[in-house]
């Protein structure tokens, strides 16, 4: 007897709600600001912006525009590809934008992946990186990505 | 609150075998768990399961399988975390009095899902998703801070490989640079199971420790794993130990740089000493860890049964750690100890 297997395939479709925090900080990316947060117990600066610091269980209060420059805190370099998304291999790494308090993911362009290890060891230097807007925001994550400056 | 003690264990590891469906292996793994037990599935008290539905690919997944588990007219639990959570709510159950026998059981078989892309669906969808992110692409992260942190990293990453060199390519993750291919996990199906008793055996639970980071990963501390320091530690203070006392380690981690932060976190290593450590293979997972077989959510509970059996074969004492999706954000900690380490 041959064992029975089947096909399955899970598709549904869900509507999420961002809520006012992150709904305000993905409208800034329209007008190419990068928003975050601040805690008034830590004082620290959270990027995205969000409505409470997790640490203190605080609400957060005032809002800041962070630096359009930063430093490449990790990365790696991907090779599985994802319906919807661009094509590997892709570099997506944390950012510390100047004047921010927590890294914020994206993708890393501007540099030769032709050898990935080579570009993996020149990313392991933690270089400086520049945020760079798509020319129409639709405010969205990908608004923006991360070019790296030249060495 | 009075003792707990492991009385039996099991594990499953192999991979899609088309002759036995997920109840099936659930069902062998948790009977010979019983069996090493010498307990009948009528005398526990009470099931706590840990599964995914997305892992399983079946909504509301312990349904269809809890009765595999022995669950049938049980005080049963389940929970969406790691096995070693299970087993620290387990631990509770039998402490606090209210059974006397507790079955804790988890599972994944990686042979049925699309690994890579459940991955991704377990990342929110506003600012993660969208960027390709998966549990590996997190662990290519942390192996990214820790070369460009710790020089020794890449000494010993080599050492390590050649010891996990052998394994299926097919059954590991996509490349997430710098991780290479003898530091990934190979997936498979794995279930694990552990009896919980308040009567002795020679192994006792002296401990147990759970702690979470935030959800953010930018928020994290990618090297220190501060929720395993935590856990770690609780779990060694409420035994009355310190790490230096446990001969046994068995930490969970997806890939082998993951596997040696949390040997750093749980102050097994100093920091950037961890890889080191790991090459040794000695007193940390010796097995081969996720090189031994991996799926969520049920290697806490391997790594913990592993701690027991090291403990059977001669060890003392034991730390053992599972870690929870979405990338280690909630870790938990257990130490056991066999009779000549408590009865000091």
């Amino acid at each position: 007897m041959e064992p029975l297997t089947i096909e399955g395939h899970w598709n549904f479709d869900y509507t999420y709600y961002a809520g006012e925090s992150a709904s305000r900080f993905f409208d800034e990316l329209r007008h190419r600001r990068i928003m975050g947060s601040t805690c008034p117990d830590c004082g620290r600066i959270l990027v995205p912006a969000r409505g409470f610091c997790d640490t203190c269980f605080t609400a957060t209060t005032d809002w800041v525009q962070v630096g359009d420059e930063g430093t490449l805190e990790t990365f790696t370099i991907l090779s599985t590809s994802f319906p919807g998304l661009p094509e590997p291999p892709l570099v997506v790494g944390y950012v510390m934008l100047d004047d921010a308090s927590t890294a914020v993911l994206n993708f890393v362009h501007g540099i030769d992946l032709s050898d990935v290890d080579a570009a993996g060891r020149r990313l392991l230097t933690r270089p400086r990186v520049r945020v760079a807007f798509r020319d129409e925001c639709e405010g969205r994550i990908t608004d923006f990505s991360f070019v790296l400056e030249p060495a | 609150m009075r003792p707990v003690y492991v009385r039996g264990s099991a594990v499953s590891v192999g991979w899609a075998d088309r002759s036995r469906s997920l109840t099936d292996l659930i069902f062998d793994c948790v009977r010979a768990a019983l069996g090493d037990a010498d307990v009948t599935a009528a005398e526990l008290g009470a099931v706590v399961l840990a599964a995914h539905d997305l892992v399983d690919g079946r909504g509301l997944t312990s349904m269809v399988t809890a009765q595999a588990a022995a669950a049938y007219l049980k005080d049963e639990t389940r929970l969406a975390e790691d096995g070693a959570t299970a087993f620290v709510l387990g631990d509770a159950r039998v402490r606090s009095g209210s059974v006397d026998t507790c079955l804790v059981a988890g599972w994944g078989r990686a042979s049925e899902m699309p690994v890579d892309e459940v991955s991704h669906a377990l990342f929110e969808p506003f600012t993660t998703r969208p960027l390709a992110m998966t549990e590996i692409a997190v662990s290519g992260m942390r192996a990214a801070l820790s070369l460009a942190t710790y020089p020794d990293y890449d000494r010993h990453r080599a050492a390590l490989a050649a010891r996990r060199k052998d394994r299926p390519p097919a059954r590991t993750p996509g490349a997430a640079w710098p991780l290479r291919t003898g530091e990934l996990p190979v997936w498979s199906d794995v279930v694990a199971a552990v009896v919980l008793t308040s009567r002795p055996t020679p192994v006792r639970v002296l401990g147990v420790g759970m702690s979470t980071e935030p959800f953010e990963i930018g928020d994290r501390d990618l090297l220190a794993l501060p929720a395993l320091h935590a856990a770690g530690g609780q779990a060694l203070a409420a035994a009355g130990h310190v790490i230096g006392d446990a001969d046994v380690l068995e930490l969970d981690g997806l890939t082998a740089f993951d596997e040696a932060l949390a040997a750093e976190a749980v102050g097994a290593a100093d920091r950037g000493a961890g890889m080191a450590l790991l090459a040794e293979a000695d007193r940390l997972n010796p097995d081969g860890g996720g090189a031994a077989g991996y799926c969520d959510p049920a290697m806490g509970l391997v790594r913990i049964s592993r701690a027991r059996e090291r403990l059977l074969r001669g060890g003392r004492l034991a730390l053992a750690t599972g870690s929870s999706v979405v990338a280690a954000q909630t870790q938990a900690a257990v130490v056991l100890g066999k009779e000549t380490a408590w009865s000091r």
